[in-house]
């Protein structure tokens, strides 16, 4: 069964100047004498002691201001970044969908990059090449998939990502921010299929600001400040205490 | 923060190279497609690369030839296949020198092996080697040069520079991310490295006492056990030895490093 487990989990972000990013600073730290840069080193700590279990039918949503750690929460969730301290261990497939048109080259054409998108999604070649009809009508694109994706705009693009993006249910769905595209009649559409992925997904993870995107979807949440779990409970409770922090 | 990586650090480096390796559909379509992009709107498409690489053969070889007083008809061929091996090469050394901050955008969002990313890089190399490929077989009917058994040799040599490269890109990909001057002064050694290794002259032309700028060099070492072969010579024991020596080298430095710092690749980016 799919699940997620964090132990104490912790992400540090050096943050390298060009100075101390440079090998000549490296070198002279080592063996040069006292350096005014030795401790210039700044670290800025996005998460910290982060415990977290997730099992099938959890619906997490993710609650903080800007720079409360959401963003990186959902990265370390997808495996993208290992904690620097802790542990993280995702058991399960995962789709993250921060960014629609992640990988994708607008050199090439709609249905070259259906079938790049679809490999970075986990698919074989074959796979992702096989959905390339579905793609095209789910999108609307038509002709246009056989063009290249520079002569789209930036809505069409969105379209097309989305489409091959949400065409495979993962195991362990994750959202920044509940995912809207194109025009009104579109949008319709990209919301149907989302729910429909929510619905059978085994695990969620969803970040929002908005109270009623979150209530709609989540069964429990967790409020985060400052990179610390700081309230974690049933999602009208941790609203209620967002709001009272925001305040 | 220790230096040494621990047994999960090991485990997970092992991951994910196995893992990286097997995913061998996403590591050629990039690849493949790197390639197609760069080339997508000119006339000649990826044959740029097989003109570039021929018009430089061209020009170098004559004037060369004079200033070496070698015939024409044994210097071209000996330069072409040189030439294309070195580019191989070097376009594997400083490809890597990009290997991580040119995939940073998917990595930050998504967990995948680094190997993937650098068996990319060698992929893109080889498929450059292949279009440059047609200049050696082109030379060789030129000039009437038939290959001699000895070719054989080009296989074992080139799987070896292979593994040598990916060793390396590794290494270096990793330190590149960290320390942004490296892909700089490794840009600057290797145009040293081009005049140190025996592309545009001949090992014999250095005379015994100085035989050390091939012994100790490592493009050079490589560059013989493939290209020796294609010019009709059966390279010596001691030079695969002495490739065997590179590859233990580089497998005893990056392979700690690699373990070590692999999860903080995305943290550099």
């Amino acid at each position: 069964m799919p699940s997620i487990a964090l132990h104490r989990a912790s992400v540090d972000f050096p943050i390298y100047n060009s100075r101390n990013r440079s090998l000549r600073n490296a070198l002279l730290a080592r063996v040069g004498g006292r350096l005014e840069e030795a401790g210039d080193l700044v670290t800025v700590r996005a998460l910290e002691d982060i415990s977290l279990t997730l099992n099938p039918g959890d619906r997490l949503a993710l609650v903080g201001r800007n720079g409360a750690g959401k963003s990186t929460l959902l990265r370390v969730l997808a495996g993208a970044y290992e904690p620097t301290s802790g542990s993280a261990v995702i058991d399960g497939r995962v789709s993250s969908l921060f960014d629609l048109t992640m990988g994708m080259d607008a050199e090439l054409t709609g249905a070259d990059n259906v079938v790049l998108r679809g490999v970075f999604l986990g698919m074989s070649i074959a796979e992702a090449r096989s959905y390339i009809p579905e793609v095209a009508e789910f999108s609307e694109l038509g002709g246009f998939m056989h063009l290249p994706m520079r002569t789209y705009s930036s809505g069409m693009r969105l379209r097309l990502a989305f489409a091959i993006s949400t065409v495979r249910t993962p195991d362990i769905l994750l959202l920044d921010e509940f995912i809207s595209v194109g025009d009104e009649s579109f949008v319709r559409k990209t919301r149907e299929r989302l729910e429909r992925m929510i619905d059978k997904a085994h695990i969620l993870v969803l970040a929002s600001h908005s109270p009623q995107t979150l209530r709609a979807y989540c069964n429990r949440a967790l409020l985060l400040h400052e990179g610390r779990i700081v309230g974690e409970g049933p999602i009208e409770a941790i609203l209620a205490r967002y709001k009272e922090q925001a305040a | 923060m220790s230096l040494f990586p621990t047994r999960a650090d090991w485990r997970r480096a092992a991951e994910d190279l196995t893992q990286g390796l097997a995913a061998w559909h996403i590591w050629s379509l990039l690849a493949f497609n790197d390639i197609r992009q760069r080339y997508k709107r000119s006339r000649f498409g990826q044959f740029w690369i097989t003109l570039s690489t021929g018009i430089f053969i061209a020009g170098i070889g004559i004037v060369y030839s004079y200033l070496f007083d070698r015939p024409i008809e044994t210097y071209v061929p000996y330069l072409s296949v040189n030439i294309v091996i070195w580019t191989l090469l070097a376009g594997i050394v400083t490809d890597s020198t990009g290997v991580f901050t040119q995939a940073g955008h998917i990595l930050g969002q998504q967990a995948m092996p680094k190997t993937i990313f650098v068996m990319r890089v060698i992929v893109r190399q080889l498929i450059i080697l292949a279009h440059n490929l047609v200049i050696i077989a082109l030379v060789f009917m030129l000039f009437g040069i038939v290959p001699t058994p000895a070719v054989v040799m080009v296989v074992p040599g080139l799987l070896l520079a292979l593994v040598a490269s990916l060793l390396t890109a590794m290494a270096i990909g990793l330190l590149c991310t960290r320390f942004r001057d490296l892909p700089q002064i490794i840009q600057s050694l290797l145009q040293v490295a081009f005049f140190l290794t025996p592309v545009m002259w001949h090992t014999d032309q250095l005379g015994g006492q100085a035989s050390y700028i091939v012994d100790f060099n490592p493009f050079a070492v490589f560059l013989l056990i493939v290209a020796d072969p294609l010019h009709g010579q059966w390279p010596g024991v001691e030079r695969y030895l002495q490739a065997l020596a590179v590859i233990v080298l580089m497998g005893l430095v990056a392979a700690p490093l690699f373990a070590r710092f692999r999860a903080r690749i995305v943290y550099w980016l």
